[in-house]
């Protein structure tokens, strides 16, 4: 008896060390094989969104949708992850919140630049957008382009916080304290209309929709921005999730090939052209 | 996670103008709540019914409602009825009445403990209403408030990060943008903790010394 205890005691030690020296070599190759399966287990991923129809929205009832959330599901679906569990974040918290953990990836049509390629593992390009700003009507500054902002001391500009367009306006040269950071799009649009901001900045279809939104005459939309280029978002994920990445990378260019991709994106307004038009390399390494 | 000391050095300066907002923001609303404050309380002792009532009722519907739906209303919903107000004064108005309706509370303790003698010594004394408050009302009671005054004055200045759901750029707004930009929340939100916590510590030693000055009873 005294010996039997002994051995399950040595039993129960030698699996906690394996155990423990599995999780400490979690790097490996075999890490994401392990990742995909846990997630097949709990049967959801988290993903990050922002609610800017129409890449991700929120819907009256609480269930989420918009083109990179559908995107999301469909391809982990594929994966054999049934479910996806949204969490609403603005878009500067998105990275931090993957690195730390707290989602699995961003599915929030986070555009690709080159310093955000550089903290996250992006998938193949999904969404392509370029530029817009929606203006009073008649676009009384006659804004078409950041550099205009920055030329106009009267002119603030909304955009959301930790967006490219607050970025896009920031690396133009217009100072901080005339970036006003917008809590969503509805604010956004508010404050136009009150005359706190001048110009409001997002990619073209979230203006459009927000637009359609506000049915307001007296707004008008400024697209695409004059100097942006178009835009290409894509899956983030956790550096050093690359295996996943890749899982999902295959299963992406699967839909893409087989038209899935453009029947999922294309009601939203988005182009499938456009995306299978370029690459990540090229995008992460513009400019 | 790293602390970056050169990250830390690069965002100081946009986190200072942060601080000297956060402060400005917290002097100014102290201000409008101190002011208000003294308005609700003699209010609430009006000899018209109706009127005394109606402030209450108004105060107690500020201090019921939370700080940061006015502050929305202040700034999202005004607007509609014609009044566009820049943020930062959206905000002090906010932070002011809100601690406005608890200031009116330490005043009306500060009048209650006035005894009741002094009112009749006034009268007696032939004092006009104007007199009495000024010279000797007030003069008795104020001293006594100001621990607690200066109380509510650090409370605010902790609730002042609320102000960024309006886009005012203080501290916690600034520290945002920062970390948005960069990716990076441990610096700026450490450094905020920081400057937060230095500048409590230091109005709370001020605090002791208005309470050794003011608070004993003579």
């Amino acid at each position: 008896m005294a010996i039997r205890t002994s051995r399950a005691i040595f039993g129960t030690a030698v699996a906690a060390f394996v155990a423990g020296g599995l999780l400490l070599g979690a790097s490996g190759p075999a890490a994401a094989q392990e990742r995909l399966d846990e997630l097949r287990e709990q049967g959801f991923v988290r993903i990050a969104i922002a609610n800017e129809p129409p890449y991700t929205a929120v819907n009256p009832d609480g269930t989420v949708s918009g083109a990179g959330p559908e995107l999301a599901r469909a391809i982990f679906k594929k994966l054999g992850v049934e479910d996806v569990v949204a969490s609403v974040s603005e878009y500067g918290a998105m990275i931090p919140g993957l690195q730390a953990g707290r989602f699995d990836v961003v599915t929030a049509g986070l555009f690709m630049k080159p310093e955000r390629c550089r903290a996250v593992a992006y998938s193949e390009p999904d969404l392509c957008d370029a530029e817009a700003f929606a203006v009073q009507k008649g676009n009384p500054f006659g804004l078409r382009s950041y550099e205009d902002i920055a030329a106009n001391p009267e002119v603030k500009i909304g955009a959301p916080g930790g967006g490219t367009e607050e970025r896009l306006a920031l690396e133009a040269g217009v100072p901080r304290d005339r970036v006003i950071v917008v809590p969503d799009g509805q604010s956004g649009i508010k404050m136009l209309q009150d005359g706190r901001i001048q110009v409001y900045s997002l990619p073209v279809l979230s203006i459009n929709d927000l637009l359609a939104k506000a049915n307001d005459p007296n707004l008008e939309i400024v697209a695409p921005v004059v100097g942006a280029p178009i835009y290409c978002a894509g899956a983030a994920f956790a550096l050093g999730n690359e295996e996943l990445r890749d899982a999902y990378d295959a299963v992406l260019a699967e839909m893409k090939e087989s038209g899935e991709f453009a029947e999922i994106i294309e009601p939203y307004g988005f182009s499938a052209e456009a995306a299978k038009q370029v690459t990540r390399e090229q995008l992460c390494a513009a400019n | 996670m790293e602390w970056d000391w050169a990250f830390v050095r690069e965002i100081l300066p946009t986190l200072l103008d942060g601080v000297r907002l956060t402060i400005l923001a917290t002097i100014l609303g102290s201000l409008v709540a101190a002011v208000v404050g003294l308005g609700f309380a003699l209010a609430r002792r009006s000899r018209n019914r109706i009127f005394a009532k109606g402030i209450g009722f108004f105060a107690e519907f500020i201090r019921g409602t939370p700080l940061l739906v006015q502050l929305y209303f202040l700034f999202y919903i005004l607007p509609d009825l014609g009044l566009t107000l820049p943020p930062l004064v959206a905000g002090v108005i906010g932070l002011g009445l809100h601690y406005g309706t608890y200031t009116a509370e330490v005043y009306r303790s500060g009048i209650e403990n006035v005894p009741r003698g002094q009112w009749e010594a006034a009268k007696a004394c032939n004092l006009t209403v104007v007199q009495t408050w000024r010279h000797v009302i007030l003069p008795q009671a104020i001293p006594p408030m100001i621990p607690a005054l200066a109380n509510y004055f650090i409370a605010m200045f902790k609730e002042t990060p609320l102000l960024s759901a309006i886009t005012v750029l203080e501290l916690m707004n600034q520290a945002r943008s920062v970390a948005n930009y960069n990716y990076r929340y441990l610096e700026p939100m450490t450094l905020v903790g920081v400057f937060f916590l230095v500048i409590s510590l230091i109005s709370v030693i001020g605090l002791r010394a208005l309470e050794r000055r003011f608070g004993r009873l003579r």
